[in-house]
């Protein structure tokens, strides 16, 4: 699943469209918007770090993430010299207030550049060699507790520069801005699929576990060795019925004694 | 290959970094204030980075040489290790930096003025006697050395200093600035192998067992001396055979009186690194392995340990004198 997070309406609403997402009337703190097939959700944060860092908090809640989604924020930001209506990932998010720095990583191949950017309290036209927003680096924070970090990543559409002031932003055309970009932002999601889906294989549980849990009652440190070992399982027994070999056992005690004992009397070869 | 550099803003002018970042002129620069706050960061994922891990230039302030653990060594009394580097290009499923780095990414100390300086004040602290110096531990000496330097930069500290020995360990065969020069007889070219089979299941993107013999042979006859290390022993259920036919298969292409040491060290981790690995790698069968905790670390069974120290050894001592022989030569 991925997880986007718009300050405004207007830059929102371009990808709402896009993605057909429909709202979720349940949830009434902020608006989330989700795809039919649940794999896309969006929130509309509001301006600011702590309503970016609410917004996350509260869409985590009600859509139930996975450790393995992805994470981005997706918004317009002031910049001194690129040009109006550019695309750029960051590479480097500096908090103004205390300095504190994060660093998202892109490990697929983009066509599009990445840049540091600055994430401000109040907003400024003191352009510098860094993008400037204002909830990048609280959406970072709080996004790192609940995912990887190759897996949240900020993308922002040049709004303003030095040449064109903030004074020349307005709703409409930020969201032609944005989804002017709709491609990228599909192309992004794209890039950073195939991360996802890895690391939610290596999180998964293993073959027969959730039968056994819902037959056997197991303790929390059973649960533990339960999937030790039916990973185990799977790379040295695998030519052997588990069902069949745990049927008549009463306890998860005996379950754990029965597969140890099975696998360590079974041959063990590395490679195939 | 590299497309992001991160680079602390201490060493930005170091003319090391200014050299590694001219290399690269199309990689993404990213300034830090210390290479930890990318590096160290937890949330982030080893196996996800090693698609494409990036370089990170940075300047080691502390414990730049330090002391081996007390088994560690091939003959003499004091051993130190350096690390110029962390991570390797590699990506060999028991190696145990997967476990202690929460970051895949490939970190370089520029300053190896500092490095050498230390080594001098170890040597004198060991006024005329041997001290042994080990690189490798935290990356491979020389798979990233075109890019580095480091053989060209580090030897010279050794030609001028005949008491200390210096032993690179690696898998690779990026050994040409060595063939460019005179060899040393204080340096050890250590090479790490496993059989076949086994390196072509555990040892991904790393040169296979037969470039790295090449890879001796040239050093061999280019007058360079060659260390063996069957290091992890990993066990499997044909293990003698396929054990008997790699050592066949080294000692007969090899010169014997060429080889400085050989050394064994059975398969260990740490149990927190091991848990670690297992959870990045859940499929991989080396983990399914028949292992067992001791001490807080995760090893075969003293009988299959045992068993496979003692096959090897009885080979290798059909192969080389006894005094070149280190059966235990383990770090972690
Ligand atoms: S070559 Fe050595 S350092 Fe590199 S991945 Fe393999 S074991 Fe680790």
């Amino acid at each position: 699943m991925f997880h986007i997070f718009c300050a405004l309406p207007c830059e929102a609403e371009p990808l709402i469209q896009h993605f057909k997402l429909t709202e979720l009337k349940q949830f009434e703190l902020f608006r989330i918007y989700q795809s039919k097939d649940k794999h896309i959700s969006l929130t509309i944060t509001g301006v600011g770090k702590i309503n970016a860092a609410s917004a996350i908090c509260y869409h985590h809640a009600c859509i139930n993430t996975h450790p393995a989604d992805g994470w981005l924020n997706i918004g317009v930001a002031g910049h001194k010299n690129i040009p109006v209506g550019e695309v750029r990932l960051i590479n480097k998010i500096t908090d103004h207030q205390n300095g504190a720095c994060w660093y998202p990583q892109i490990l697929f191949d983009s066509a599009v550049g990445s840049e540091a950017l600055i994430t401000l309290n109040k907003p400024s036209e003191n352009y510098q060699d860094s993008l400037f927003d204002m909830e990048a680096s609280a959406f970072y924070q709080m996004a790192i507790r609940l995912g990887t970090a190759e897996l949240i990543h900020v993308l922002k559409v040049i709004s303003d520069n030095a040449d064109q002031s903030t004074s020349t932003v307005n709703a409409a055309n930020v969201k032609k801005m944005i989804a002017a970009q709709t491609t990228t932002i599909n192309k992004l999601i794209l890039a950073l699929k195939p991360f996802s889906d890895e690391l939610a294989n290596t999180l998964s549980e293993p073959e027969h576990y959730q039968d056994i849990i819902g037959q056997w009652h197991c303790t929390q440190s059973e649960r533990i060795k339960l999937c030790q070992l039916l990973r185990r399982w799977s790379v040295r027994c695998s030519d052997q019925d588990l069902i069949q070999t745990l049927a008549k056992l009463k306890t998860a005690k005996q379950i754990i004694n029965t597969l140890y004992e099975k696998i360590n009397n079974s041959e063990f070869v590395i490679h195939d | 290959m590299i497309s992001m550099i991160y680079i602390e803003e201490e060493i930005t002018d170091h003319p090391r970094t200014r050299s590694l970042l001219k290399r690269f002129p199309e990689a993404t620069q990213i300034s830090c204030e210390r290479y930890g706050e990318v590096f160290n960061r937890k949330s982030q994922n080893f196996r996800l980075q090693k698609k494409k891990p990036a370089l990170i230039l940075a300047k080691k302030h502390k414990g730049l040489v330090l002391p081996t653990p007390k088994q560690y060594g091939i003959g003499a009394e004091h051993n130190y290790y350096f690390s110029h580097m962390l991570n390797c290009l590699y990506d060999c499923r028991y190696c145990f930096l997967q476990g202690m780095f929460q970051s895949a990414h490939y970190v370089l100390f520029v300053n190896y003025e500092d490095f050498i300086e230390d080594m001098q004040s170890m040597l004198s602290r060991h006024e005329k006697e041997t001290v042994h110096f080990f690189s490798g531990y935290d990356c491979d000496s020389l798979a990233l050395d075109p890019v580095t330097n480091f053989t060209a930069e580090f030897l010279p500290f050794f030609t001028k200093n005949p008491q200390a020995l210096l032993e690179l360990r690696s898998k690779s065969t990026q050994i040409r600035s060595l063939i460019k020069q005179e060899p040393i007889q204080n340096c050890v070219i250590a090479f790490s192998f496993t059989p076949d089979k086994i390196a072509r299941a555990l040892e991904h993107k790393a040169p296979s067992i037969e470039k790295r013999i090449s890879a001796i042979i040239e050093l061999q006859n280019a007058g360079w001396k060659i260390g063996l290390r069957f290091d992890p022993l990993i066990y499997t259920k044909n293990y003698a055979e396929e054990y008997t036919t790699l050592f066949n298969s080294v000692f007969s292409k090899l010169d014997a009186d060429l080889i400085h040491s050989v050394s064994l060290g059975g398969f260990r981790l740490p149990k927190d690194y091991f848990r670690k690995l297992e959870k990045l790698y859940p499929e991989e069968r080396l983990f399914s392995s028949p292992l067992e905790e001791e001490d807080n670390s995760i090893s075969y069974p003293a009988n299959i340990r045992n068993e496979m120290l003692e096959f090897c050894k009885d080979i290798i001592l059909q192969h080389i004198a006894n005094e070149k022989f280190f059966p235990c030569h383990e770090m972690i």
